[in-house]
């Protein structure tokens, strides 16, 4: 077990409010629209919310487990399931992270190389992105806050860019409401997990918080904040697009995109595909850094050591993912692991603790 | 008699006093001689170092009209200040080295009287070189660190106002003053100063820009860490704001700091504009930094691998203005950056009457020439052109040439990878300025960590009753500048 980062590393708890957003907003919001209205049609804005609330409720479970323990995540696996098991649950939450960091890589490079260069070698981009990730992570964490901090400035053209769409959008598309069986929602707020998840990394930089308990608050507002941003998005998508044309696009946000015009630039979604880089790195930026970070709790492997390495197997992940399918089984599993992580996975410890410590208590 | 005299001359050669003498007189410049014959004084000095007017008429002439048997004696006969009696041989090397004169005796274990005499040869005040103002005072610094003492104290007459003085330097022993207001400034910024100041292991300090880099955060970054400024003014007004100033003999600039970001984009002038148009300019400097940075870069990505952004009515344009040039856009924005940088050294280099025609020359005629010939298209010229106008808005000069050995890799990123290759720059720059510290305060304050009330005098200039606290970033030890009068409550009406 590591000591507590002294004060110089850690960040104010309002900060919480950027790391969460940026963390849970990556590659997923381009498709998003599409996934569920395939199952909610006109509805999909229901599922959002329905998966939105649930998500307010897990974060309170995270922080209830953090706030009973005393450092991060491994610290509390380990007082709660011994060292061997709860070492192991560590290390499964780490190659999770992990994975989403791999598919949210190859997810951008999948994209450039679909849209901008249809030529572009993946293990030349990943060598770049991977370059990118190691600047940051090496500076520390006050360092991964800073970009997540400023991503999110760099990223208000994409948000008001959607203004453009929403010119010719058709308020009727969202009508009738309430058209779909709660089956079809609840399937569709199902599918929706993975693109609530990252919010996980809480379980690594909590004790690098400033009165971490106080934080919540903010947690809670960025977790409000990325489903506002969802929900514009996927009402606009909507809106804009009918139904079968929505089910057809792969990525409908970046078709949104497209319809922006100015008179000195057209196609303005290279433009935000370019920005869009300011969108997946500090959530790769913040994976990485938790992973090395529960690395180091476990093994005591030095951060920078362990960084080089994890940046590597990444990279190689990002290569040997070849085409579409692979990306998209890679994420379809993704997606029913994150679904296990939040539903089952946090409240069983949030649970275990509080039963653990009951009967503590009246013994 | 004589017997005793020459024993005493030669326990005199073998003492530490005669050996530095000797080593003095191997310079052609240094001076010994009897004060008259019989007498037991000998006088001794490098004559470039004194001033021949105190020599003669303060010193020469009063010991040689009067009778004098001891050291002791000449000490209260001169009518100088601040003379010394000594034997500390190294002492004695240091005040011989600063134009002091020496009065000594051949006789083993003596002190030494030393007499400062000083040759004192400066500049007159004149106005700004490199930070020129429209409006506002016009005094600079010069090269003689008591004169730049003596501006800066004028205007902040208060005893609060402390100097620590260090020597660095195994040679040039340059004198260099840490100055701050004491219970404004915090003691951590000024220990921190001192200490790093004290570290320099270096023979000759020449600069206030040398010991800048010495004493820098990280030593690679391009960005300066500490601001260096001729203007007397604004020393005063940062000193006032809790910064710390460091004052280096020889140097007619004065190193200011912590700094952050954006002080890059504050001039003296806009304390003395109107709040809102201080403001506004400010904004443009900023734009003006990001559009030198970002515009080649963005033309070569677009016209290389994103021509569908161009839209119909502009592409025309271009097609005419590009449609004959034989190099790809890289080459053509490379070819013309080189030019520009050309012109900007060469400027720098030759005299101004000369330089000014060089930039006529090349800026017009080579201008006109490359693109009637067909090597450049005119576009790119103005944007290029506008780039290199843009990266001089900047009050930091040395800023200006960091953007300009930004740009290069920026250009290339955008062959390599179009515009997402500028983000990837882009994202490399934002890495290396949040790692930044000027110090050890961040370097991107107020924006990480967000500090909005420090934007009223960062990205902004805010009128002056709103500054009534100074900037977090610096940690000032007494926070506040003034107590703001309480506004009166809002309760007035039309015509009351």
């Amino acid at each position: 077990m590591l000591p507590l980062p002294p004060e110089k590393r850690q960040v104010s708890p309002f900060f919480v409010f950027y790391l969460i957003t940026s963390a849970q907003i990556g590659m997923g919001i381009l498709s998003l629209p599409r996934y569920i209205v395939k199952s909610a049609g006109q509805d999909a804005w229901i599922a959002i919310i329905i998966t939105a609330l649930s998500i307010h409720v897990i974060l309170w479970m995270v922080y209830q487990i953090l706030n009973k323990g005393t450092n991060d995540i491994t610290v509390t696996h380990k007082e709660l399931f011994g060292k061997w098991l709860g070492g192991l649950l560590s290390l499964a939450l780490i190659v999770y992270l992990l994975l989403v960091a791999a598919s949210t890589l190859r997810g951008y490079i999948e994209m450039i190389q679909v849209w901008i260069f249809p030529q572009l070698d993946t293990w030349y981009m990943a060598l770049i992105l991977s370059a990118l990730v190691y600047v940051y992570v090496i500076g520390g964490f006050r360092v991964v806050v800073g970009i997540c901090c400023l991503s999110f400035i760099f990223n208000f053209p994409l948000i008001v860019t959607l203004w453009f769409p929403l010119q010719d959008a058709q308020f009727s598309h969202l009508f009738p409401v309430f058209d779909h069986s709660a089956a079809e929602i609840l399937s569709a707020s199902k599918k929706m997990t993975l693109y609530f998840s990252g919010f996980e990394t809480i379980f690594f930089f909590y004790p690098f918080i400033k009165n971490a308990r106080s934080s919540q608050k903010w947690a809670q507002y960025g977790a409000a904040f990325t489903t506002f941003i969802y929900l514009a998005v996927t009402i606009i998508s909507i809106m804009y697009f009918n139904k079968n044309q929505l089910i057809q696009t792969i990525w409908p946000t970046i078709t949104l995109w497209k319809v922006v015009d100015f008179p000195f630039l057209e196609r303005f979604e290279y433009l935000n595909l370019a920005i869009w880089l300011f969108n997946i790195l500090p959530s790769t930026c913040l994976f990485i850094w938790a992973a090395t970070r529960g690395i180091k709790q476990l093994f005591t492997v030095k951060q920078k050591h362990s960084l080089i390495v994890l940046l590597v197997i990444i990279s190689v992940a990002a290569v040997l993912l070849k085409d579409r399918e692979q990306i998209q089984q890679l994420n379809t599993m993704l997606s029913s692991v994150s679904f296990y992580v939040m539903y089952a996975y946090i409240p069983f410890v949030f649970f275990y603790q509080l039963i653990k410590s009951k009967v503590r208590k009246t013994l | 008699m004589r017997k005793k005299s020459k024993q005493k001359d030669l326990a005199f050669q073998e003492s530490e006093l005669a050996k530095l003498l000797t080593a003095c007189g191997e310079s052609a410049d240094f001076l010994t001689f009897q004060l008259h014959e019989n007498s037991p004084f000998f006088i001794a000095y490098f004559k470039p170092l004194v001033d021949p007017n105190i020599v003669h008429k303060d010193i020469l002439t009063i010991i040689k009209q009067q009778e004098v048997s001891s050291l002791e004696e000449i000490k209260e006969k001169l009518p100088i200040e601040d003379l010394s009696l000594t034997d500390n041989v190294p002492d004695i090397q240091n005040k011989l080295m600063t134009g002091h004169l020496l009065f000594y005796q051949k006789e083993a274990q003596s002190a030494c009287l030393a007499v400062p005499a000083p040759a004192v040869e400066k500049r007159q005040v004149s106005t700004p070189e490199t930070e020129y103002v429209v409006t506002g005072a016009k005094e600079a610094f010069v090269e003689s660190i008591n004169t730049n003492l003596n501006l800066v104290r004028k205007r902040l007459p208060t005893p609060g106002l402390r100097t620590k003085e260090l020597t660095i330097g195994k040679l040039s022993k340059t004198k260099v003053i840490v100055a701050y207001i004491d219970g404004v400034a915090n003691p951590e910024n000024v220990n921190t100063v001192i200490q790093r100041i004290q570290g320099i292991e270096y023979d000759a300090v020449s600069d206030s820009a040398v010991l800048s880099q010495m004493i820098a955060d990280n030593k690679n970054s391009p960005f300066p860490q500490l601001i260096n400024t001729e203007l007397p003014n604004h020393v005063a007004s940062v000193l006032s704001e809790g910064k710390v100033a460091i004052f280096t003999d020889g140097s007619p600039f004065v190193l200011t700091g912590p700094v952050s970001f954006f002080t890059f984009f504050s001039t003296a002038e806009d304390y003395v504009s109107i709040w809102n148009i201080a403001s506004i300019f400010r904004l443009i400097r900023l734009f003006a930094i990001a559009f030198s940075i970002l515009a080649t870069s963005t033309y070569v990505a677009i016209l290389t691998y994103h021509y569908e952004m161009i839209p119909q009515d502009v592409l025309s344009l271009l097609i005419t203005s590009r449609g004959t040039i034989p190099f790809p856009p890289f080459l053509e924005a490379i070819l013309l950056e080189l030019a520009i940088e050309l012109l900007r050294e060469a400027g720098a280099r030759l005299p101004t009457k000369i330089g000014q025609t060089i930039g006529i020359v090349g800026g017009i005629v080579l201008g006109t020439a490359a693109v009637q010939a067909g090597l450049t298209s005119n576009v790119l010229l103005i944007v290029v052109a506008t780039g290199a106008l843009a990266s001089f808005t900047t009050p930091v000069y040395q800023v200006s040439n960091a953007i300009r050995l930004i740009r290069f890799p920026f250009l290339l990123f955008a062959q390599l990878l179009g515009l997402v290759g500028v983000a990837v720059g882009f994202a490399f720059l934002t890495a290396h300025l949040l790692k930044l510290t000027s110090l050890n305060h961040p370097f991107l304050e107020p924006i990480y960590p967000l500090r909005v009330q420090d934007f009223k005098d960062s990205i902004f200039r805010l009128p002056f009753s709103k500054q009534a606290l100074r900037p977090i970033q610096i940690r000032a030890e007494n926070p506040v500048r003034f107590q703001p009068e309480t506004p009166p409550k809002n309760d007035w009406d039309i015509d009351d």
